[in-house]
This record gives C-alpha cells, structure tokens and sequence, in this order.
C-alpha cells in the first residue's frame, strides 16, 4: 500500500535510523565493482550512480565462501562450533529481478530440510526494493513477468519520482521501518498520479524481450538433440560467470581446511559450467560442454518450471553483461525450434 | 507458484538442528575387504543416539574426516542389526583415502541417514534376485542381511554377485554364508581367476543370463559400476524382467546430501533426495540420461 | 576489409580447405562482438573486423577438432603459433585468416571518460589516431591512444607474421610500451606492504570463476592444479591468500605462451587487473630469456625445452 514518502535528501537520515536497529546494506561500489556492503552511515551517492550489482543480492545469503562450522581438536575428539547470524539486517535498494530471485532460492534452501546458513540470514533480513528506472540493455525482466516497479517479495518498494521517493509497503516488517522514522511526508493525488507515469515509463525502457511461452516444453523435446547443442555451446567457453553473477544458481560446494589441529568447513558457490563439478573418480556423467550448457538452460527454464511452476531466470541479464563471448540466453530461447521433432525422454 | 515464505521459518529453525553439523562417531573395528576397500564399523558417541538412531536399507551418510572433508557413502549394515552400524569405503579420492588412514577408536563425523530406500513392502512375499557388483555389494548387503533376518515373508532367492578378480570381492565373510545357506542360490563370478580361483569366470551379466531366474513375481535389485547395470538391464528384460521389477541405487557425485547443492541433479530430479534408489522404469522415464 | 574476409571464409569452407570457420559476429549488445564458428558458409556473410574483436579465438582451436579457418589478430596469431610449438595443434590443421589491427578499444576507458556505462553511449568510432564517442547529441574526441586497451598499446605485432591468407587494411601505429605499462609502474612504485594490501584487495573478490583461464589460450592443462586435491595446492575456497596463489602460478605456467593479449583482465567479472602480473611476466620472459613467444612456429618452446648446455643441472 502506498502510504508515505521520503525527501531523497532525508534519505540518509532514513537509513541512519534503520542503522541503528540493524546493519543496513546498500549498493556498493569498490574499485569499480558493485555489490552489496554494510552501509557507512554517510554515503548516499549511489543514488546518483545505482543500476544494478554485478554480484547479485544471493550473496548476502550465501556468500562467495563461508564458514559452516569450525573445528579444534583436543583430548576429547573434535569441538565443533557454529557461527550464528542472529543479527538483523535491511538491505536497501533490491531490484524488483533480484527480489524475485530471492524468492526463488528461499524455496531450494527451505524445502525437506531447512538450511541453517541460508534461512539464517534470510529470515533476519528485511529487503527494500527500489524500482528500477534506468535498465541496462541487457535487462529483460517483462519477458519473465517482472515489472520494473513492483515486487510482491520486499519488505518495502521505493520508488524516485523526481524530488522524493514514493514507498509502498507490504509487510509487518516493512511497516515497523517505516515506523521506526519520522522524516516521511504523505503521499499526495500527484504523487499518485507521477509514480504511475514512472512505472509505466519504466516498463518501456526494457527493450529486451524474449517470448519464454513454452520454453520448458520446447526444450523437453530438443533434449536429446545432441547436434543443437553442441550448436549452441560452441563458443561457451565454460568459465562460471553467468552461473556465480545468476541471482537464482544456488549451487555450492563443501571443502575443510585444518592447519594443526584447528580448521573449518566452508561453503562456497560451485558452477555446472565446471566439468569438474559432477567428475566422479570413474567417470562423469556432464564431461562433455554441450551437457553443461544444456543443463544450464533446461535447469532455469525445464526443470525449475516442473518442480515450482515457474522458470527461474528473473531476466536480470548479469549473465549476458559479464559473459566473456557474449552467449546470450535470450537468443538461445529465442532460436528453439516451435515445433520440433525429437520426442521427449528416452 | 509456490514460493515458501521464508518468514514463517522464523520459528521453526532451530541452531541445534542444523543439518549440516555432524554427529559424532568413533571407528569400533576396520575390515579390510580388499586392497582398496576396507570396512568400518562404527557406534555413536552420544549413547542417546546409539539407542535413537535407526535407518532403512539403501540409504546413505555423510561421512567426514575433519579438516580433510565429507563423502557419501551408503550404510551396508543391516537395519535389523543396529548394535553398530558399518560403510565400506572404495579408496578412490582424498576423503577415502583419508579414511582409509584411520585407525579403531578414531572419531570421525557423521551426516544421515539421507536418501530414499529400497521397496521391502513390495518385496514382500516375491522372489529376490539380487545382482551385485564390485563395491555395489555394499548397499545390496544391508538389504540382504534384512531380508535374511525376515526369511519367511520372501519366497526364492538369488544372489549373484561378481568383481573384477578375485581380490576385489568383497565382503568374503557374508559371501561364504550365502553360499553354504541351502535356502539361497549364491552365484559368485570373477571377470578373470587366477591361479587359486576355482570358481566361475565371466561377467556379472553373463552368470545373471546363466543363472536364468525367473522373474514371475520377482523384484530384481541391481547395485554395481554404471557398466555392469547397463550390461545388466538388457538381461534381465530378456528373462522377461518388467521396468517396474528391476531396482538399483544411483551413484553421483554429492555434497550437500539433502538436495541444495546441486549437484546431483538429474531432470527435476536430485538423487540424494529423490534417491538413490529408483527402479529401471522410473529411469527409463528421466529426462536426463546422465546417470 | 570485412568483403575481402568474407569472402575467403566463404570460399574455404566451400572448397573443403576447412570444417569450420572461427571469427567474429556482432554480439546482442551495444560495443560487442562475438565469437562465430561456422560450417556454413552462408554464415560468414556475418563476419565482421571492428574494434570491438577483443576474443583471443586461438582457444578454440584446442577444443573444435577437424581443420579450423581462424581470424586472427596479431596477438591472437601468437597465440596459435605458441600454440603450434607446444605441440598443441598442428600447423595443417589450421588457416590463418591475418587481420592487420589498429588496437582495440577497452570500454571501461570510454565509460571513464563519458561518464556513462556502456550502453547508455550510443557510438564510439574510430578515426584515424582519434576516437569519437556519441553520447546523445553530445560528441567527444580523444586520441585512439586513451581508450584502447593497456595491452594493445603495448602491441609488438600489429600485422600477424604467421598466416594463410593476409586481409589487407590499415594497421594505425599505436605502439607505445611505457604507457602499456602504467599500471605495473604504480605497483613498482608502491611499498611491499603497500603493494601486499593492494593484491590483498583485488583478491578478495575474486569469485574464482575462472574465465581467466578459460579464456586463455596459454591455459590448456587438461586438468589445472587448481582442481587437483592429491595434493592439495591451491584450496577451493575463495580466499585472497588462494586466489592470489591461484593466479601467481598460472603467471608462471603461462611464462613463455602468454602473448599479452589482455584477455584474462577484460573478462574477469570483478575488474581484477590481472594483466599486471601476465605483463610483467611477460616482460621478464623478454629480458631473462630474450624470448617473445608466438613468435616464431619453427623455435622450440621456451619452458620445456632444453639442451646439454643448459646451466641447471636439475633441468641437464
């Protein structure tokens, strides 16, 4: 519900509230890379700069590399402890594609077992969207049912209307935020009035598009087609960009370390791009690249849609941005075959 | 679309229960099957959990070695037989091979028991051909001894079980009560004898086709190397075995155990979670043929 | 240029000469290109030579078998023949298609100097020594030099030596070495302690994707040491301490084929400035050894080959 609003030069006042409850997180840019970091309680110029991260939000949930537990040795065997992420955290300026993604992954993190590092730190964390005014070319989250402007997966939704920021919000905690300041205006019929003329020049700004209708479908029956993709991955050159920058690619992978008798087991993101990801001692059943892409497609957009109803590439277009040859999977959707021949299964 | 709302979890999780925190247990005895597969027999070392901890035949753990890392290995001891509990270790990577340094008393950690598990209710009162392969046996033996231990309610049974040489056999103690057990039919092959070997020679399939069970209300379960359960379908289709009346356990490469890292998926499907055991006809059915 | 290209990649395929073509097609977003490989020859009607041609195609010659037909720039025909004297590919299996290059452009300059990200400029061309970039109605021209990329400055062969069929075309002298090294100048002028917390930071985000590896064509282990875990060399979590490891050692594995191409810095997603260290390897190489690699397909390959008076007795 659009209740309030904020002067955009009160905004720092806002999060300086919000910091003294929880660590707020906004758009960083370090050595020209933006990610999400701990707020310094006085920048606010990525307002300014802001588009979107290069690392996608995921990483305030699962990070690149974390400890899962560390561990001593001494007379009695081993002494395992478990860091606790009990803080509370506000991450500040969400896309509405990430936030989906967000949405995604909870489920892959919650479903038959909880996973503690995860759902730790999502649970404690309330996210403020921000519409996304100035897309990159590369964006085409319209063409996965995404509006620029709207989230139905954040806590709160900001959205620039020029001197001030339009807020709805839709959640107990999003209202407690909101609670928590008094530097908010109430919204006027004009205000009303401009955040729709924002919203639905946003919307126009996403060029990119890519009909996804049947994708899951499409691929079903190309799955075997050993000569298409072997087409398609030609030029993929098997590095993990597009999986690590993808908001929804959840894989990770388990290492230890022990110097003498004290060491940790980490956690960190794993690619299906890798070929080593799936060798086992005697074979492996992904060494061959095609395999690799292929499952990189049919993953988002086969088999997410057979287990959760919905594919799960949010159309961010980090993976097309930062991807060293330019393979772009908006034109491997586009390019499936409408009907084609090849019977689905074995 | 079901998307979980991951505030409701608020209560739900608890630090005690995480998932990925290791049980501990010590290493009771080690057996040696084979220059490159040892057994080891284990007890818990909370005493709540030794009386607590029960599991069914075909799933697996998350062994770990601390400072060196975790691997899957399935329990191949028998659920009815829960004094201790056993995994046999084929050496081939560095978790194994760390492994298979430990000496008894050493503490090691424990993740399970995860997975699905073998169809004992449709077993139930059929004839049981049981073909096994190599360290394929290990998962085929906890179902075995279960179902020696409940005699009566199956009818026939066959087991046909082979490895490369003679060496590579494993679990020579249980094959040598199979085999002086009149109620079972107990074939064991070698790919190639040596000098000492008196038995049969051949592939597994091969003595599979010789043996020629019936498959009249039979269920056959099949665990080995990928090569010898391929070899393996085609047979037994041809002694008239349906899709749904053969079932064998998938190995991939796992990390995580619980179907979150990834990396075992197949299809819509994760085999840790959705497996490992799967009869031929669900397979047949998969999307993927990376099995 | 483009038709002159075209037009022997059309012919090559159809003759039979190669089973594919490797080159270069416009890419799906604003300033780029991307790698074409092609069996069809009414595909190479997409060939295009811009400035935006920065793939190193000589890595796919490691992976595309049968006869390839690969456009190469200068840096890239190093690459190929470096790749010839390690006995990676063979010589026939491979025609050179030359393009002579004036230097490609790094669009992380142009963003720099436009103030804008890459797709909110609308051109950058190039004139002679000069480069314009359209933002809007607004227009700026500055010199070729301040917007190519560090490693073309540096560039020792505009022209490839080693073709099968030279396109003829222009090749702007942009030569000027100090300035390709400006970077590792800071570097050599920082403290060690200085210089540790900078590699310090710039290894602390690297997310181990490995594209700068992947897309190297001096990096053809079929297993990388990486990925080894008996031993252990490097550990698999990203760590700065292992990341900068990672990378110290495929500069050394990489000593002697590295040709400066530039590519492990432009894909790497988190802006390592990692030609920093191939560079200054690179340029090691040249002084310790007087060695350039890619140079020369008939000379034996700097780093594994020896002879009785080698001075080492470990390697004698």
């Amino acid at each position: 519900m659009i209740t309030k609003k904020v002067s955009k030069k009160d905004i720092r006042k806002l999060l300086g509230t919000w910091n003294q409850e929880c660590n707020v997180i906004v758009p960083s840019r370090v050595d020209g890379v933006v990610g999400m970091a701990a707020w310094d309680n006085q920048d606010i110029s990525f307002l300014d700069w802001y588009r979107n991260t290069v690392i996608p939000p995921k990483s305030c949930f699962l990070p690149k590399s974390e400890v899962m537990m560390s561990f001593k040795k001494n007379e009695n065997g081993y002494n395992l402890e478990v860091p606790t992420n009990e803080h509370w955290q506000v991450i500040f300026g969400v896309r509405p594609c990430d936030a989906r993604a967000n949405a995604i992954i909870d489920h892959v993190f919650a479903v038959t077992y909880d996973d503690y590092y995860y759902i730790s730190k999502r649970r404690n964390t309330l996210l403020v969207g921000l519409s996304c005014t100035n897309p990159y070319d590369s964006c085409f989250c319209t063409s996965s049912n995404i509006d620029p402007t709207e989230s139905e997966y954040v806590d709160l939704m900001f959205t620039d209307i020029g001197d001030d920021f339009v807020i709805e919000d839709f959640t107990g905690g999003g209202k407690a935020l909101l609670n928590m300041s008094n530097t908010l205006k109430k919204v006027t019929k004009a205000d009303i009035d401009k955040i729709k003329e924002v919203k639905a020049a946003s919307v126009s700004k996403i060029k990119k598009t890519v009909d996804t209708e049947n994708a899951d479908r499409k691929l079903g029956s190309l799955f075997n087609d050993t000569d298409y993709w072997e087409r398609i991955s030609a030029k993929c050159i098997s590095c993990g960009i597009c999986t690590f920058l993808c908001p929804t690619c959840f894989c990770f992978d388990i290492n230890d370390e022990m110097i003498r008798k004290q060491g940790a087991r980490y956690r960190g993101w794993d690619s299906c791009s890798f070929r080593s990801y799936t060798r086992m001692p005697m074979e492996n059943p992904r060494e061959e690249k095609w395999r690799r892409v292929r499952q990189r497609v049919c993953h988002k957009f086969e088999f997410f849609p057979m287990n959760l109803g919905i594919n799960a590439c949010v159309g961010c277009g980090r993976c097309i941005r930062s991807c060293p040859v330019n393979w772009d999977i908006t034109q491997v959707i586009a390019g499936l075959p409408a009907e084609a021949g090849i019977k689905s299964g074995k | 679309m079901i998307i979980t709302q991951i505030k409701q979890r608020r209560k739900e999780l608890d630090r005690d229960k995480n998932v990925y925190v290791p049980h501990m247990v010590l290493v009771d005895k080690i057996i040696e099957e084979t220059p490159t597969v040892r057994t080891i027999h284990f007890h818990f070392k909370d005493p709540e959990l030794n009386k607590e901890f029960t599991f069914e035949a075909g799933q697996f753990a998350e062994l770990s070695i601390f400072g060196v890392g975790e691997a899957t290995f399935c329990i191949s001891s028998s659920p009815t037989r829960n004094d201790h509990w056993e995994c046999g270790i084929n050496r081939v990577g560095l978790v194994t091979a760390a492994l298979h340094r430990l000496g008894v008393g050493a503490e090691i950690g424990f993740r399970g028991p995860y997975g699905n598990h073998f169809p004992l209710d449709i077993m139930a009162g059929k004839n049981l051909v049981f073909v096994g392969g190599g360290i394929g046996l290990a998962p085929l033996r906890s179902l075995i001894w279960n179902v020696l231990d409940n005699r009566d309610k199956y009818d026939k049974i066959a087991i046909i079980y082979g490895a490369r040489s003679p060496g590579d056999l494993c679990f020579k103690y249980d094959l040598d009560t199979w085999e002086a057990d009149q109620s079972l039919n107990t074939i064991i092959t070698v790919d190639k004898g040596d000098a000492m070997w008196k038995g049969r020679e051949g592939f597994v399939s091969e003595a599979l086709r010789d043996a020629a069970p019936s498959s009249r209300n039979a269920v056959a379960v099949v665990c080995g190397p990928p090569v010898m359960i391929r070899s393996t379908f085609p047979v037994l289709e041809q002694l008239g075995f349906m899709p749904d009346q053969v079932i064998t356990t998938l190995e991939k490469r796992m990390k995580c155990g619980i179907g979150k890292c990834g990396r075992c998926n197949i299809g819509n499907l994760y085999v840790c979670r959705d497996g490992p055991v799967f009869s031929y006809a669900q397979i047949k059915g998969f999307i993927s043929d990376e099995y | 240029m483009e038709k002159e290209l075209r037009d022997q990649a059309a012919k090559l395929l159809e003759e039979g000469t190669v089973d594919y073509i490797v080159g270069f097609a416009s890419g799906t977003l604003k300033h780029t290109t991307t790698p074409l490989i092609t069996g069809d020859k009414d595909e190479t009607s997409s060939l295009v030579i811009n400035p935006f041609i920065s793939n190193n195609l000589a890595t796919y010659a490691l992976e595309i078998s049968g006869r390839l037909g690969i456009v190469a720039k200068g840096c890239d025909s190093r690459s190929i023949v470096s790749l010839i004297q390690d006995k990676q590919i063979t010589r026939q299996d491979i025609v050179i298609l030359g393009i002579p290059c004036s230097g490609l452009i790094d669009l992380k300059k142009v963003e720099k100097l436009a103030g804008k990200e890459r797709d909110e400029i609308d051109e950058v061309v190039v004139v002679a020594d000069k480069v314009v970039i359209t933002v809007g109605s607004e227009k700026q021209e500055v010199p070729a030099a301040a917007v190519l990329f560090d490693h073309c400055i540096g560039c020792e062969l505009q022209i490839p030596q080693e073709y099968d069929f030279l396109i003829q075309g222009p090749a702007v002298e942009i030569r000027n070495s100090e300035a390709s090294r400006e970077k590792i100048k800071e570097l050599k002028q920082m403290s060690p302690d200085q210089r540790w917390s900078y590699w310090k930071q710039q290894f602390n985000r690297c997310i181990r994707c490995y594209a700068c590896r992947q897309v190297c064509p001096a990096c053809f282990c079929e297993r990388c040491f990486v990925e080894e875990s008996q031993p252990r060399w490097v550990s698999p979590v990203s760590q700065w301490q292992d990341n900068l490891i990672f990378q110290a050692i495929r500069a050394i594995h990489v000593a002697g084929r590295c040709t400066d191409c530039g590519e492990c810095e432009r894909v790497c997603p988190v802006d390592i400035p990692l030609r920093s260290l191939s560079k200054e390897m690179y340029d090691l190489v040249g002084e310790m050894f007087n060695y350039k690699s890619g140079m020369n397909a008939g000379a034996p390959p700097l780093m594994t080959a020896y002879e009785l008076t080698e001075v080492e007795s470990l390697i004698r």
